[in-house]
């Protein structure tokens, strides 16, 4: 480690900027009082309801996250949906 | 009226009873007529911090259950003439004083004294409900840790429920050397993440801990800077326009640049 990793971006992300990354996650799941159950109870309707009208392919990899943005918090799902043409 | 002013952090440890201590002496140096109220019932520690332990007869509790008049509770500081202390039970818990006798009290107080500093016990439960409920100002202690300023965040939420105004933050320990090297939230994020007013920085400084191992108040010491920013702060309850000191060490900047450099590349 030393002035060359450092060019090059090797040295790990500084533990302040871990910190605040982390802070700001738990802070926004903290306001909207949701719990990890809720979430998951959350994310197995929202498949529910996806799956009626597109075809998922694979409901393990849905992604339903909270983060911050600047004036508001977001609730993000990401669903990768199956790739095969429809017949 | 009288400014009554809550300070509290949710979190234990992060340094409120001695922020108690120093800003009610700040004060006093400049004037005021204070009181500070220890509200940790059971867990006594301000009359330590103000080196007054060894003078305590009467308590909050006893004040509360009428077995003393107030003014025969209040301890006067070893120094100034127009500070006192009134200690929390030793003995008690948090059930043995209500919201409403909490008001009733600081309403008798304000009578007598310009400011009223309530040191409020750690948690969210009934010791901190009797120190915010006679608040006209609450101030939120902090450090730049994740568990501190995550607990504060907590109670920036539960003071605008009791509609005590926005309260202000003070950020206490903070390490300039940590910073520099980007290992400690600065005061700028801190403030970020939990968007109220900063009333006051201060620095982590081992002129607290020698100070308090006297019995005295780091506002006393003229070298201390952490009793600087305790003065600054008092400065500005009183409503003076006080800059925040420089604390935080300026990077190099070759530092600037490489920083710079790997933000970009991430």
């Amino acid at each position: 480690m030393g002035l060359f990793d450092n060019i090059f971006g090797r040295k790990p992300e500084r533990s302040s900027n871990v910190a605040k990354e982390r802070l700001l996650t738990v802070l926004v799941h903290d306001r909207v009082h949701l719990t990890p159950a809720d979430m998951d109870q959350m994310k197995r309707e929202i498949i529910e309801v996806i799956e009626r009208y597109v075809e998922v392919s694979n409901p393990e990899a849905i992604e339903v996250t909270l983060t911050r943005g600047e004036s508001a918090d977001h609730l993000k799902a990401d669903i990768p949906l199956g790739r095969t043409r429809s017949q | 009226m009288a400014h009554i002013i809550t300070l509290t952090s949710g979190k234990g440890g992060v340094g409120k009873t001695t922020t108690t201590a120093n800003l009610g002496t700040a004060l006093a140096m400049q004037g005021q007529r204070v009181v500070v109220i220890d509200a940790d019932i059971g867990l006594r520690n301000l009359d330590v911090v103000m080196g007054l332990e060894n003078r305590i007869v009467y308590d909050l509790v006893d004040v509360v259950e009428g077995r003393c008049r107030t003014r025969q509770a209040l301890i006067k500081d070893k120094r100034f003439p127009e500070l006192f202390l009134l200690p929390a039970a030793q003995t008690r818990d948090k059930d043995a004083v209500s919201p409403d006798d909490m008001v009733a009290l600081c309403t008798e107080l304000g009578r007598e004294f310009d400011f009223i500093l309530i040191d409020s016990p750690a948690g969210i439960e009934g010791g901190f409900k009797n120190a915010i409920a006679p608040a006209n100002q609450v101030l939120i202690v902090t450090t730049p840790e994740m568990s501190a300023v995550r607990d504060a965040d907590r109670i920036v939420g539960l003071v605008e429920a009791y509609e005590k105004g926005h309260p202000k933050l003070i950020i206490n320990r903070i390490k300039p050397q940590m910073i520099a090297r980007g290992d400690m939230m600065d005061t700028s994020d801190v403030v970020e993440i939990l968007a109220i007013d900063l009333i006051g920085i201060v620095p982590d400084d081992e002129s607290i801990v020698t100070s308090t191992n006297r019995g005295e108040v780091a506002v006393l010491d003229r070298n201390s800077l952490a009793g600087r920013a305790f003065h600054n702060i008092a400065s500005r309850l009183l409503g003076n326009d006080v800059p925040f000191l420089v604390l935080e060490e300026k990077p190099s900047v070759l530092s600037q640049f490489f920083g710079r450099f790997r933000t970009r590349r991430t």
